[in-house]
């Protein structure tokens, strides 16, 4: 359990990092992210694997937004795209209260800064996830700065790579 | 080692742009190159013994100060190009100037550094000012002459190596041969001759087809002392490459590779971090390749791929502390290592302005500090120790009252004697060891 609430931790931090190397001057150091996203996705495996999560929600990142709950049907969508699952209701808490993080990092409009679903991304989300976090330093790399969406993706993108995308 | 100080230099606005990024001596030792976070060259030059002064022999001056590299902006990408140097190498002097070689971000120019101390007076046409004389008062044909007058030093830049990375450039490297150099980015090695600017050839590239399969960048790279074919790139996974390039054009595959397993019981979340080796340095020799990550320095014999033949523990009480330390970014400082002229002591920095060393014969190793409070001139040097718990003695640090804001990334050796130079933020503090002033 202590685990569990350090990769948490290490989440929430790992995320902050991302997203504050964005404004850095002299552009995105790529050695810096690709070290952050292997974190990332470490501490990641560890909260999915784990047994014996806490039944309540985890403590909200570091933007310390109060909002944990998410309106049901949507988070049963992102339910639905994780393979495998830890139990369903741990598995939503677990998205919701992160998502609830980045939306409150990025404010209402998240949704805008989401790239348009290039072919191949749409994989199982465990991959995604995970590639997603190595694209993470590429994606800014070879275009920072830029990224728009047509239409809102969010509800059917696995939030982990819709979280590494936006960066 | 015993030390004193010489000199210490501070610009301090206070605004971070004088904060030094990078150290080094010239083959001989006779001057010494700081480059800063603001994109300038400061190079000091050591006075010459003087029998009536023996206190200020050996002294460090300033010698000429000069900006290399200014901000820029990348338009396309929306990127502004950071000013700060990376690295500054000397090219091995060749005539009466001095030249050497710094990069930012993503240019690498060459500078001429001469000296005037002569210059011509009497000329027939123009006054001593320069103005035109009228020429009715021109009686006689004189010959000019060159009078001596006040050391003045020039820097011109000779040569400048643009568009070459689309990455950060980390390291370069002049080669043995003295005709060619190499700079290293995050993904991609390039070889230069120092008279062609408007092309490089690529000579190692490790980017994957598809950026979402990175998992190692390129850290480090260096020539080696003497073979001329012969280099080395580290990764950020801890492994060396050596590559020759007698073997193949493009040395994406190496020669040898140089891994250590890693130590399963020291496994974190933090493992990959700590393991990205941050520097490399051939020994003088040739024979040996020195290795620095986040908590160890490492010595690699060329001959021997699969460990080290031998490691030091540069600040092992950090180990428990890697989650506040990535917190805090500290895990990502890059900290440099040196080797003495004779590769038997091997240097590198941590934090709280301590340095450590490691005398690889003897086995012991000291930590020094460069402050200004601890180092008056001509004070000596007292070796500092960090406690862990157990017995305190008078004067040691506690883990936790570090300064973790005051850190030592850059240092050197001279060539041949027992001085050092320490960049200590934006100070530079420069020890000399009076005792033992030959190398052994």
């Amino acid at each position: 359990m202590e685990f569990k609430l350090e990769a948490h931790r290490i989440v929430s931090i790992s995320l902050g990092k991302i997203y504050s190397a964005r404004g850095q001057r002299g552009g995105l150091k790529l050695h810096k992210n690709l070290l952050v996203s292997l974190v990332l996705r470490s501490a990641r495996q560890v909260y999915l694997s784990e047994p014996g999560c806490p039944p309540e929600p985890p403590p909200a990142a570091a933007a310390g937004h109060p909002e944990e709950e998410q309106p049901p049907p949507r988070s049963a969508a992102w339910a639905a795209e994780e393979p495998p699952p830890p139990p369903p209701g741990e598995q939503e808490d677990m998205e919701t209260g992160n998502v609830a993080s980045l939306i409150s990092i990025f404010g209402s409009s998240f949704s805008g800064l989401l790239s348009k679903e290039p072919k191949g991304r749409r994989r199982p989300p465990l991959d995604g996830g995970e590639a997603a976090a190595g694209t993470a330093p590429a994606e800014a790399a070879a275009e920072p700065g830029q990224i728009c969406c047509d239409e809102p993706v969010l509800r059917t993108l696995n939030p982990w790579s819709t979280a590494i995308v936006a960066f | 080692m015993e030390g004193e100080r010489i000199c210490e230099v501070d610009s301090g606005d206070g605004l971070g742009a004088d904060i030094i990024s990078t150290v080094e001596f010239n083959h001989t030792g006779e001057l010494l190159a700081t480059g800063d976070k603001g994109g300038r060259v400061v190079i000091f030059q050591r006075e010459p013994e003087s029998k009536n002064e023996p206190y200020n022999q050996g002294e460090y001056n300033v010698y000429s100060t000069f900006q290399s590299h200014e901000p820029e902006f990348d338009y396309l990408k929306s990127l502004e190009i950071e000013e700060k140097i990376n690295k500054i190498k000397w090219l091995p002097q060749q005539n009466a100037a001095h030249s050497l070689l710094s990069t930012n971000d993503k240019t690498i120019k060459l500078w001429k550094i001469t000296e005037r101390d002569k210059r011509p007076e009497g000329y027939n046409l123009k006054d001593e000012e320069g103005k035109l004389k009228d020429l009715s008062t021109v009686t006689s044909l004189q010959v000019p002459v060159l009078k001596p007058m006040d050391l003045m030093v020039e820097v011109t830049p000779r040569r400048i190596f643009a568009n070459g990375h689309t990455y950060h450039v980390n390291s370069i490297s002049v080669n043995s041969d003295c005709e060619t150099y190499m700079s290293a980015d995050d993904l991609r090695i390039n070889l230069w001759h120092l008279a062609i600017t408007d092309r490089s050839f690529n000579i190692v590239d490790i980017k994957p087809a598809n950026m979402e399969d990175l998992t190692e960048v390129i850290t480090a790279s260096e020539f080696h002392p003497h073979h001329c074919n012969l280099f080395v790139y580290s990764s950020s996974k801890g492994s060396l490459r050596l590559c020759d390039m007698r073997a193949s054009a493009l040395c994406d595959k190496h020669s040898k590779l140089y891994e250590e397993p890693e130590d399963p019981s020291n496994r974190s979340f933090f493992s990959e971090i700590i393991s990205s080796v941050s520097d490399v340095k051939f020994s003088h020799s040739g024979r040996y390749m020195l290795t620095r990550d986040y908590l160890t320095v490492k010595v690699w014999d060329l001959n021997m791929e699969t460990k080290p033949v031998e490691t030091y523990q540069v600040h092992d009480y950090l180990r428990s502390k890697l989650c506040s330390l990535y917190e805090n970014d500290c895990i990502f400082d890059k900290f440099e290592c040196a080797w003495n002229g004779s590769d038997s002591v091997i240097m590198t920095g941590a934090y709280n302005n301590f340095f450590r060393m490691f005398d690889r014969n003897t086995k012991r190793d000291v930590t020094l500090e460069a402050s200004r409070e601890s180092s008056k001139p001509r004070a000596i040097l007292k070796p500092r120790r960090v406690c862990v718990g157990g017995k305190r003695r008078k004067d040691d640090i506690s883990v936790d009252s570090l300064d973790f804001t005051k850190k030592i990334l850059h240092t050197a050796w001279h060539p041949t004697e027992n001085i050092i130079a320490i960049a200590a933020t934006n100070n530079l503090y420069i020890f000399q060891d009076k005792v033992n002033s030959e190398m052994h």
